[in-house]
């Protein structure tokens, strides 16, 4: 592994720690007694931590558009994505589907893990900002979407090593993967708000509970709010995937090609 | 109001009056001067049902609150009936208190989404990704073109669809969809071949406007770190100057290393945002609301902030200073340009 991406590694590790640090702090600093106003600001804190966190990542995933063509190709896939969000209500799913998790993964799957990053925070970004729906949620839904693009590259890694490219078993872990991250997206999701909605015991964050007694009551308040919906999506994921990943895969590759040369400075002599 | 960074320290002071505000009355209070502001807003773009969209929205999130917060927690003297212990999180008593925790929880996150509307409301795509530092040029550019070949890609998207359905696609499962959606990426694909070729002929190379990443990686870095320890000496009630301090440290970090690597960034900017008089006025006064509700916090001269219904059923406390700081969200409908 040279500096350059030794450096990177590290960066990323570094961010991704301090990311999850943040939304899995009311497991991690047992005894914190959040008085009143710690409380209140819990979900704009962690929000801002993931923001910054953010804010890293894209600095350091932006070296790899320091080229037209990645430029023009990530623009475009974002401008596909974010499009395919608003035919969620005409693509025949369950409730809760969404067909935009489909082409993050796979654009992380096929290109690198800094572009997927890329192409899960911009879609959630340009969506927000073609429907009016930039929040305090926002950097949540970005960072999450982000790892899940970042996440497929590795994915890419595990096949090639396999030898599993371009046979059934591709398609199927790819399914899975696609129907893990449905659900585990929401339940990274809900993690930023919760202990400010359900701070109480219960369902809720308790500054006197042991790690596992929290992770119950969180437990315990995901299955109550959100997991109908994230299955569906998971299942969403795993239809579309067993169908579609084989020739968008295909149509990806093809370009992979076209839109990764780089130009050469000719010296005269 | 009109300039965007008016609105950003706009948004800001109001996150900070509801964040910290567990009162249910300085709460509506300021959801009132939110909804007129948002009315009016709405008005002038044409979204007459504006108003009615958020009151049911708001309207769910109280009953919806209220009652997962009433079921779940069973806490408070007041009890209204009791469930059987044998049911699963839910068995036990439930309480008049828990049901008034979680309507205002409701006023909260109600009010949170009314204040980013409003924020969508008032800046256009354009004031919005022109908040984007230079340092994140490519970025912005890759964000400018997702904009700009949106309307595109979704007229194609119908186009393709209607060739589909005229050749007996009835589009009715997931698999039909993929007609649809291989042809759309291959023709965009192939147009933003045409796209980066047509940059590259115009000059664009952003390599050449690039930083170096410890510019701002290291400095981001740092400021993450400060941050995040001030958040977690709070949680554990460290005496809230420390974090506090940490917190001016880190901010003072970002503008400073944002200024500094902005500098080395030529770009052209067309059309840059005015100040207008209304900006001027309001951009003191809210960052003042900031100071002066940070320091009545700190010194606890406002106690009747941190209303908590638990264990007994109590009015609210009001104060003076608080019902006018909270009624400065309607500051921005007195001052609108017409």
């Amino acid at each position: 592994m040279n500096f350059q991406k030794t450096r990177s590694f590290l960066i990323d590790l570094l961010v991704f720690l301090l990311g999850l640090m943040s939304l899995l702090a009311p497991f991690l600093f047992h005894g914190a007694r959040f008085p009143g106003f710690s409380q209140s600001a819990f979900p704009i804190m962690v929000s801002l931590i993931i923001l910054l966190c953010l804010t890293i990542i894209i600095f350091e995933a932006q070296s790899s558009l320091m080229d037209n063509k990645m430029i023009a190709l990530l623009g475009v896939l974002i401008a596909i994505n974010a499009g395919l969000r608003f035919l969620e209500n005409a693509i025949p799913g369950p409730a809760g589907f969404s067909p935009i998790f489909f082409l993050i993964i796979l654009v992380g799957y096929c290109f690198n893990g800094r572009v997927g990053f890329l192409m899960g925070a911009m879609t959630m970004l340009v969506s927000a900002l073609i429907t009016g729906g930039v929040g305090p949620w926002l950097p949540g839904q970005m960072i999450t979407a982000g790892w899940l693009g970042q996440s497929s590259s590795a994915l890419h890694r595990l096949v090639t090593d396999l030898g599993w490219k371009d046979k059934r078993r591709e398609i199927l872990i790819l399914a899975g993967f696609s129907a893990v991250w449905g659900i585990l997206y929401g339940f990274i999701m809900n993690l930023w708000f919760w202990p400010f909605l359900a701070a109480s015991p219960g369902l809720g964050w308790s500054q006197s509970a042991s790690l596992a007694e929290n992770f119950q009551g969180y437990l315990a308040y995901y299955l109550a709010t959100s997991v109908v919906w994230d299955v569906t999506r998971a299942i969403g994921n795993l239809i579309i995937f067993t169908f579609m990943a084989r020739p968008v895969i295909k149509i990806l590759n093809r370009f992979i090609l076209r839109f990764t040369f780089e130009y050469q400075e000719v010296i005269q002599r | 109001m009109k300039n965007s960074k008016a609105w950003i320290i706009w948004l800001i002071a109001m996150m900070a009056l509801i964040l910290s505000n567990r009162n249910p009355i300085y709460l509506l209070i300021l959801l009132l001067g939110l909804l007129i502001l948002g009315s009016k807003l709405a008005s002038k773009k044409g979204q007459k049902s504006w108003l009615s969209q958020n009151l049911r929205f708001l309207g769910t999130m109280f009953v919806l609150s209220g009652i997962i917060n009433t079921l779940f927690t069973h806490r408070g003297n007041s009890v209204i009936f009791t469930l059987p212990d044998t049911w699963i999180l839910i068995g036990g008593k439930i309480t008049l208190e828990s049901l008034v925790y979680g309507v205002i929880n409701g006023l909260v996150i109600g009010s949170l989404y009314i204040v980013f509307n409003i924020f969508n409301l008032a800046l256009t795509v354009k004031q919005i990704t022109g908040l984007i530092p230079k340092i994140f040029q490519p970025i912005a550019i890759t964000i400018s073109i997702a904009l700009t070949f949106f309307p595109s890609v979704q007229q194609r998207a119908r186009e393709i669809k209607e060739a589909q359905l005229i050749r007996g696609n009835q589009m009715k499962r997931i698999v039909d969809w993929l007609p649809l959606l291989a042809p759309l990426l291959i023709t965009s694909l192939e147009n933003a071949f045409s796209l980066s070729e047509s940059m590259t002929s115009r000059g664009y190379y952003s390599r050449t406007k690039s930083l170096s990443g410890l510019h701002i990686t290291l400095p981001f870095i740092i400021a993450t770190f400060l941050v995040f320890s001030g958040w977690i000496l709070r949680l554990y009630n460290y005496p809230s100057m420390i974090s506090y301090v940490l917190y001016f440290i880190s901010s003072s970090i970002i503008i400073l290393s944002i200024l500094l690597a902005n500098r080395k960034i030529k770009i052209t900017h067309y059309h840059e945002e005015d100040w207008g008089t209304y900006d001027i006025v309001l951009s003191p006064v809210f960052l003042g609301i900031i100071l002066v509700w940070a320091a009545l916090q700190t010194s606890g001269a406002l106690p009747s902030v941190s209303y908590s219904p638990y264990p007994d059923l109590r009015l609210p406390g009001i104060q003076f200073s608080g019902i006018i700081i909270c009624a400065s969200s309607l500051l921005p409908v007195m001052f609108t340009d017409k």
